[in-house]
């Protein structure tokens, strides 16, 4: 069983920069004990944010500004998520508008820039790339939770999941168990979990096999992205590999 | 909703170094593939054929002006094209609108009658991506039959009579009953690439099918 709770408001900034791009950074989880990766990031505008890949999945949880991909004509603006497999490329995309976004891994992904031609031979050619923009889902009511509301970010058929969740105050958010891990992020409002209150952009993540207690929501209600990894989380990851040890150097020297 | 390439394996070909390119003259994306393919020809036992996808129905002969694209869009179309593709982007003449493909089509239909369909294809690309040819202009097209050896007066002719658009409409038609919709769209033997992709990535799909550069052929 993993179970992480992180309060962001609690974890330091820093400022950094990868190939030119600048930005802020907090390491909200760092994936060294063997456990998830979580990173919050506020870019600099830019046009042009390198192309790269992850060797874990992710989801990129917009939480302001945009980000546009020219291919495909995908812009993203607030709140909106983008998911992709292990080893999944994607970019070059623009940053703009105070961007800042969650970056979520099931354990640590590492970073390699798609300029690297051994990493193009290594790409996931089965892989899943996903994003959807929150205002494009309509809110409908949780059955037998009334009057909570929900909203689907993924298709429910796609394998990961992502959805937001929003409850008055002193709500329950119940949730199966999550076999290939999930995180449970704060979006407005507050959660209680084990006593302790968590607000934007706090979160949860839990996985293994037995449901976990519920999230209960404070004064005020919440709002919360359950974001579920399903069996890719066990795929690709820090292995030994020159490739692996490569992406996690500089992921290690882009934080 | 992708803004990368997406793989899917079809499982029906008998021939698994078939390499078929769906693609569309106007498209930059296409362009940026015309290289790579080429590549593919030089480099491998392969005989990549083109045929279309037309984007734009829409746009009349004389084509049509651009969308209002925002100053921002343009430059992050040009700076996506100049990371994934620097060796092209300083050849590069983005189109001041949006030009019409079909009389293009017919052409290459021309050229397949010919043989030469795969160097017409080339030279079209070329004259309208780095040399600022329109595509909807005859003399553009005839420029690109010269340019594959093959006779401009004959085809000036066939565009005039419209004597390959019949063919040019069942390409068409084709390409929407295989469903393809994304230019361009690249199969390779039993793999189907929907989107752009690094050559790298078309070198591992033909490896994992058994293809083998003819320079390890030849060794």
């Amino acid at each position: 069983m993993q179970h992480y709770i992180v309060d962001a408001a609690q974890v330091p900034w820093k400022r950094s920069a990868s190939e030119g791009v600048g930005f802020a950074c907090q390491v909200l989880l760092s994936g060294d004990d063997g456990g998830p990766e979580a990173l919050r990031f506020r870019f600099d505008d830019c046009p042009s944010v390198y192309a790269h890949m992850h060797l874990t999945p992710q989801f990129q949880l917009l939480l302001n500004g945009a980000m546009d991909f020219p291919r495909g004509v995908k812009h993203l603006e607030a709140l909106a998520i983008h998911y992709t497999d292990h080893n999944m490329p994607y970019g070059p995309f623009a940053v703009s508008g105070s961007h800042e976004m969650l970056v979520l891994h099931p354990r640590a992904g590492g970073i390699i820039s798609m300029a690297n031609v051994e990493a193009r031979r290594k790409i996931n050619l089965r892989g899943r790339l996903f994003a959807s923009l929150a205002s494009d889902s309509e809110w409908q009511p949780l059955p037998g939770a009334e009057p909570s509301v929900f909203k689907l970010l993924m298709p429910p058929d796609l394998g990961p999941a992502a959805v937001v969740v929003r409850a008055p105050a002193h709500a329950a958010m119940s949730m199966p168990a999550a076999e290939f891990g999930r995180y449970e992020v704060v979006l407005e409002g507050a959660v209680i979990i084990q006593g302790q209150e968590l607000g934007p952009p706090g979160f949860r993540y839990v996985r293994g096999h037995e449901p976990v207690e519920p999230l209960m929501t404070g004064e005020a209600g919440a709002s919360v992205a359950f974001l579920s990894f399903d069996r890719d989380a066990n795929e690709g990851g820090i292995t030994g590999e020159a490739l692996a040890v490569e992406a996690a150097a500089a992921m290690a020297r882009a934080i | 909703m992708s803004e990368t390439a997406t793989v899917t394996e079809n499982g029906k070909s008998a021939d698994p170094f078939r390499v078929v390119v769906f693609a569309d003259f106007v498209c930059p994306y296409s362009f940026l593939a015309v290289d790579q393919i080429d590549r593919l020809a030089r480099e491998y036992e392969v005989q990549p054929l083109w045929r279309p996808h037309w984007l734009h129905p829409d746009t009349p002969p004389e084509g049509s002006p651009r969308e209002a694209d925002s100053a921002g869009r343009r430059e992050r179309l040009h700076a996506w094209v100049k990371e994934m593709a620097p060796d092209q982007y300083p050849r590069i003449h983005f189109p001041e609108k949006r030009q019409y493909s079909f009389l293009a089509f017919e052409a290459l239909e021309f050229a397949r009658a010919r043989g030469v369909d795969f160097e017409f294809k080339t030279a079209v690309y070329d004259l309208m991506w780095t040399e600022e040819g329109d595509i909807g202009d005859p003399a553009t097209l005839m420029a690109a039959a010269e340019r594959a050896g093959i006779d401009a007066s004959d085809l000036e002719i066939a565009l005039s009579e419209h004597i390959y658009a019949q063919s040019a409409v069942d390409a068409v038609n084709q390409a929407r009953a295989l469903g393809i919709t994304n230019t361009p769209t690249i199969i390779l033997g039993r793999t189907r690439i929907n989107g752009w992709h690094y050559y790298e990535v078309l070198q591992s799909v033909m490896e994992q099918q058994g293809a083998r550069p003819r320079a390890a052929l030849a060794n």
